[in-house]
């Protein structure tokens, strides 16, 4: 596993910076929950399309694959959707 | 029994080695459920707001014995509660509701003193705490302790009365619990505080406005430091004065929902979340043990990206302070 990370660290130094900076945008945007909201939907589209180059360029991506990272992505929004809208009548 | 459990949380020949909650039709129905949810509680919440809402556990005397418990520990007197601040933190909440901001100047320039004067309180200094999403007494002081410019109005010893009003309702088209702390003192002071941010706007803006109209018992003082967390009452009629309607004062007089909203979803979406960064994980562990090769998505990927999730959810839920 650590030998497949290595292989895979520019990918996942991409993937950590990508997911931090969401972090430090979705702190920053306190008290604006349509920006929040829009920051965290923008996150998952760019994993989605992360994920996917991701296997693209490893040559062993396939529909399955692309599908799981879209179903990932929408579980994400998913659930930010029931926190907002469930919780807080959004 | 125990292995039909299993089998949607370990990877094993029975499910292909995959657990089935990571299955693309087992995903498919989280996402479904979480919007269908949505829906359903959205809908429960605003046909029955006594079973389903956004409430707290914050009360006024826990406001001030917290708060009189901060000064305790720094050597400072107790603060009493004056009806009229409370009023005026009252008023303020309800306007903050009408005019939908989130602010200590309302969209229109009505400052925190307008409420104070409109209540009948004729201040020396006077301070106002804002905090919003939060569901106990203990975090909403923890949160102001813990914010320089805040902290200083709990410890300042400008103050000897205090005023409190906790209400739910919709800002910013959520909704939510606001809690208005407003400070003062109708004598002079032992000492002074100093302000930071949006407070020091407060008191420069008082200070041109004192200039330009009315003068008063220690203007020079005032203009002098505008780090001073001081608001001088103006003898003048004002246009943006609001008219404080109602009488909840000593807190929200509204009945709290049988169920908390917020933090139902909140916790239900930590579960599930959670429990997916359990079960990748535990499937990144079997297949390497058992060295299974399979055509599927990277586990670190999503793992990493559902603690981003839970580090957002808990941002996003969390209370906020002004």
């Amino acid at each position: 596993m650590y030998k497949k990370i290595q292989n895979h660290l520019g990918y996942y130094i991409s993937l950590i910076a990508m997911l931090a900076l969401s972090l430090l945008l979705a702190i920053l945007a306190s008290g604006n929950k349509d920006l929040q909201i829009t920051i965290f939907i923008l996150t998952a589209i760019f994993y989605v399309i992360w994920g996917i180059l991701h296997h693209l360029l490893n040559h062993d991506l396939t529909s399955k694959i692309v599908i799981e990272y879209v179903l990932i992505g929408a579980l994400g929004i998913s659930t930010i959707f029931f926190v907002f809208m469930g919780g807080k009548g959004v | 029994m125990i292995r039909f459990f299993l089998n949607f949380f370990i990877p094993h020949h029975t499910n292909n080695y995959r657990a089935k909650l990571l299955h693309h039709e087992s995903l498919l129905l989280v996402i479904l459920i979480f919007f269908f949810g949505a829906f359903t509680l959205n809908y429960v919440s605003k046909a029955f707001p006594s079973v389903l809402g956004i409430s707290s556990d914050i009360t006024v005397s826990d406001l001030l014995n917290l708060t009189n418990q901060k000064r305790a520990e720094n050597g400072l007197p107790p603060l009493s509660i004056d009806q009229r601040l409370s009023n005026a933190a009252s008023g303020k909440a309800q306007n903050m509701f009408a005019e939908n901001y989130w602010a200590h100047i309302s969209p229109g320039g009505t400052t925190p003193w307008s409420f104070i004067r409109s209540a009948g309180y004729s201040y020396v200094y006077a301070g106002e705490n804002l905090a919003k999403g939060f569901t106990n007494s203990q975090d909403v002081i923890n949160a102001w302790m813990a914010s320089p410019s805040h902290r200083k109005n709990v410890l300042s010893n400008s103050y000897n009365n205090v005023g409190f009003s906790v209400q739910t309702g919709r800002l910013s088209g959520e909704d939510t619990v606001l809690v208005v702390e407003m400070f003062g003192s109708v004598s002079e002071p032992q000492a002074t505080a100093t302000i930071s941010g949006e407070d020091k706007k407060l008191v420069e803006m008082a200070a041109i406005s004192q200039q330009e109209k009315q003068p008063v018992s220690e203007p020079e003082k005032q203009a002098s430091n505008p780090a001073l967390l001081t608001q001088i009452p103006v003898h003048n009629s004002n246009k943006n004065t609001p008219t404080i309607k109602g009488n909840s004062v000593m807190g929200s007089v509204k009945t709290p929902p049988k169920v908390n909203s917020g933090m139902l979803t909140k916790n239900l979406a930590l579960i599930v979340i959670s429990s997916f960064i359990f079960i990748l994980t535990m499937d990144l562990i079997f297949v390497k043990r058992k060295r299974i090769v399979r055509a599927v998505g990277h586990n670190v990927d999503h793992i990493l990206f559902f603690s981003l999730m839970i580090l957002l959810i808990i941002i996003f839920t969390r209370g906020l302070v002004i």
